[in-house]
């Protein structure tokens, strides 16, 4: 188990870095449309369709480690009332839990607009990128997020030790 | 109607279980929609609808060209921070006001709104400030209270002040002009800095040993610190102006759209920052990071809300609002009050950016309807949402606060942002009562033929 966590914690940067990647082109990209456009009069065209790819890379690269780490706003008005009775660790796991399982449908339904997207053949306008990648990208994404709340979830009710970090 | 207000019950229910906003949203979206469909929470037809509305919503936000402006917006504030404009504009601030009374707490509320100026979210302009004014108001032997809420409501500002991450949001919504919204925006902003100015003031009065005096500045120095502090302007000019078409001469003709204007924003942020060497590779890097977290999370919550705006609306919320108001006959200014009254309350518990998405597609036709301005009343929402940032129990901004400062309970905070919240509600008065203030610029620029 031990070596599990060790192991998701040591790939855990990975998707960052493609996160942060995706967002620096964006940046970068968006500057230099507005530079080409006004200067040399000749935007870059597939910039819209490209803003909108590397926006749901950023998004969707950065969710499971949100998900596993309570980087979801969140209330804690509760947390002394909890805390007193001990209860915050139960709370935390079975909400965790439940937040996990329910990842599972919009994984699901997304997964299955993909597939509608690989069947119709749709493509992005400019540089006829397939549009089903997205759609897998974001179900897998949606996927893992809900895998890993569910192992924080049951590991913080049974096993709150091998969350700490050594 | 009565199904959207125990789904509004349940959320409530399920936020309090400090289950996230996003889920808690979400889940009761979802099955309330369900249930509007088929009839019954579990009706196999109305789940199927229910889930490929939950499906198109995830892939669609994530992928909406006019979000993009929010990561962009986010990562030219954390830019121009990692270049020290944060500890710069605190400096002048404090070379200003640091010799009054209560005076480092004053030059913490200016220099939030300055940091406001190149920052659009309430919560980094918080979280920021925090780190900078927090250990300086310490060193003086500011009270706890006085120096966490100066920094929680001085932080509100960042989504009055352009750019602002939740005008932006307004704007796509009601398809309001985002460049009149951030130009509106700048006088209520001021307005804000001077209440919270007597705010403090007024806090000092009361407790004397909650503010001492800081050193006077010579005006010499005064003036060096200045000096710092004008790539922020130009920066600011340049986006807000750009937006607004300011630049929309020959040769250049530079009108820049929300997310272009973000993207100039926070590609000079990065320039300015690489210029004065402030990023290194892993700060970039941390930036980049600490963008894409706060986006993905801001964009979660915008899912579950509008998951569960879609709920809403199906359940006939918004024209059961209509109907009732008309029914009521009163004076459109009353509905004014209530819809504000509403907003308190909803604020209390409500996140600001949710408790947006909440509320504008029920009352904006409303208030349209009554013949109000959509740039006032996008203000409005604005100045009323910068309250509920403050507003106990849920007050986000004193959250922020207790995450950078740690040591301090949250009631201690609630306490001291008292005197501020009351200074919101006058300010708040003075916005409604005359929508001049909101007006005159956005009018002005129009004149100019834009």
């Amino acid at each position: 188990m031990q070596s599990v966590i060790s192991a998701i914690r040591w790939l855990s940067p990975l998707p960052v870095l493609l996160a942060c990647l995706a967002l620096f082109i964006l940046m970068t990209m968006t500057f230099f449309d507005v530079i080409l456009r006004s200067i040399f009069n000749s935007p870059i065209e597939a910039a819209t369709e490209l803003t909108r790819i590397l926006m749901a890379i950023v998004v969707f690269s950065v969710l499971p480690q949100i998900s596993a780490q309570a980087g979801h706003i969140a209330v804690d008005l509760m947390d002394s009332f909890f805390f007193r009775w001990r209860l915050h660790n139960i709370r935390d796991g079975l909400g965790y839990i439940l937040c996990g399982v329910l990842m599972y449908w919009p994984a699901m339904r997304i997964w299955i607009l993909a597939e509608r997207w690989r069947d119709y053949g749709d493509v992005t306008e400019y540089l006829a990128i397939p549009q089903f990648y997205i759609g897998w990208f974001i179900a897998f994404s949606v996927a893992i997020s809900g895998i890993v709340m569910i192992g924080t979830g049951l590991l913080i009710l049974f096993a709150p030790r091998l969350l700490e970090r050594s | 109607m009565t199904v959207a207000l125990i789904g509004f019950a349940l959320v409530l229910i399920l936020v309090l279980l400090r289950i996230p906003i996003v889920f808690s949203m979400g889940l009761v979206g979802t099955f309330g929609y369900a249930y509007e469909r088929g009839g019954s929470m579990l009706d196999e037809r109305g789940l199927k609808a229910a889930l490929s509305m939950v499906g198109r919503q995830v892939s669609d936000t994530a992928q909406d060209y006019g979000l993009s402006v929010v990561p962009l917006f986010i990562l030219m504030g954390l830019f121009v921070n990692k270049g020290g404009m944060a500890r710069e504009l605190y400096a002048v601030s404090n070379a200003f006001l640091g010799h009054f009374r209560g005076g480092i707490a004053m030059a913490t509320v200016a220099a939030c709104g300055g940091f406001s100026a190149i920052c659009g979210s309430s919560l980094a302009t918080a979280a920021t400030m925090s780190k900078v004014a927090m250990p300086e108001m310490r060193r003086y032997g500011y009270s706890d209270e006085l120096s966490t809420a100066s920094i929680a409501a001085g932080g509100t500002l960042g989504i009055l002040i352009p750019p602002s991450v939740i005008l932006v949001i307004y704007g796509l919504l009601t398809e309001t002009s985002i460049g009149k919204l951030f130009v509106a925006g700048i006088l209520p902003g001021m307005l804000g800095i001077m209440f919270y100015l007597f705010a403090v003031r007024w806090t000092v009065w009361r407790n004397p040993a909650s503010g001492p005096a800081g050193e006077r500045a010579g005006w010499p120095e005064r003036f060096r610190s200045l000096g710092s502090v004008w790539a922020v302007l130009l920066l600011f000019f340049l986006v807000i102006g750009g937006l607004y078409g300011a630049f929309d001469f020959e040769p250049l003709n530079l009108t820049f759209s929300p997310t272009e204007a973000a993207g100039m924003g926070a590609m000079g942020a990065f320039l300015i920052a690489l210029g004065r060497g402030g990023l290194s590779l892993r700060s970039t890097f941390e930036v980049l990071r600490e963008t894409s977290f706060t986006a993905a999370s801001l964009f979660a919550v915008l899912i579950g809300a509008q998951i569960f705006s879609n709920f809403v609306n199906l359940a006939g919320l918004p024209e059961a609002l209509i109907n009732l108001v008309t029914a009521w006959d009163v004076t459109p200014f009353v509905v004014i009050l209530m819809i504000l009254a509403v907003y308190i309350v909803l604020g209390c518990v409500f996140e600001s950016l949710s408790m947006l998405l909440l509320t504008v597609p029920i009352f904006f036709p409303l208030v349209m309807s009554l013949g109000y301005d959509p740039v006032w009343f996008g203000i409005v929402v604005v100045v009323v949402t910068e309250i509920s940032l403050i507003t106990p129990p849920v007050g986000l901004n004193v959250f922020i606060l207790k995450g950078v400062v740690g040591d301090v309970s949250t009631a201690t905070i609630f306490k001291g942002v008292t005197p501020f919240w009351i200074a919101d509600l006058f300010r708040l008065a003075l916005i409604v009562l005359v929508p001049w203030v909101v007006l005159v610029l956005p009018e002005q620029m129009g004149a100019m033929g834009h």
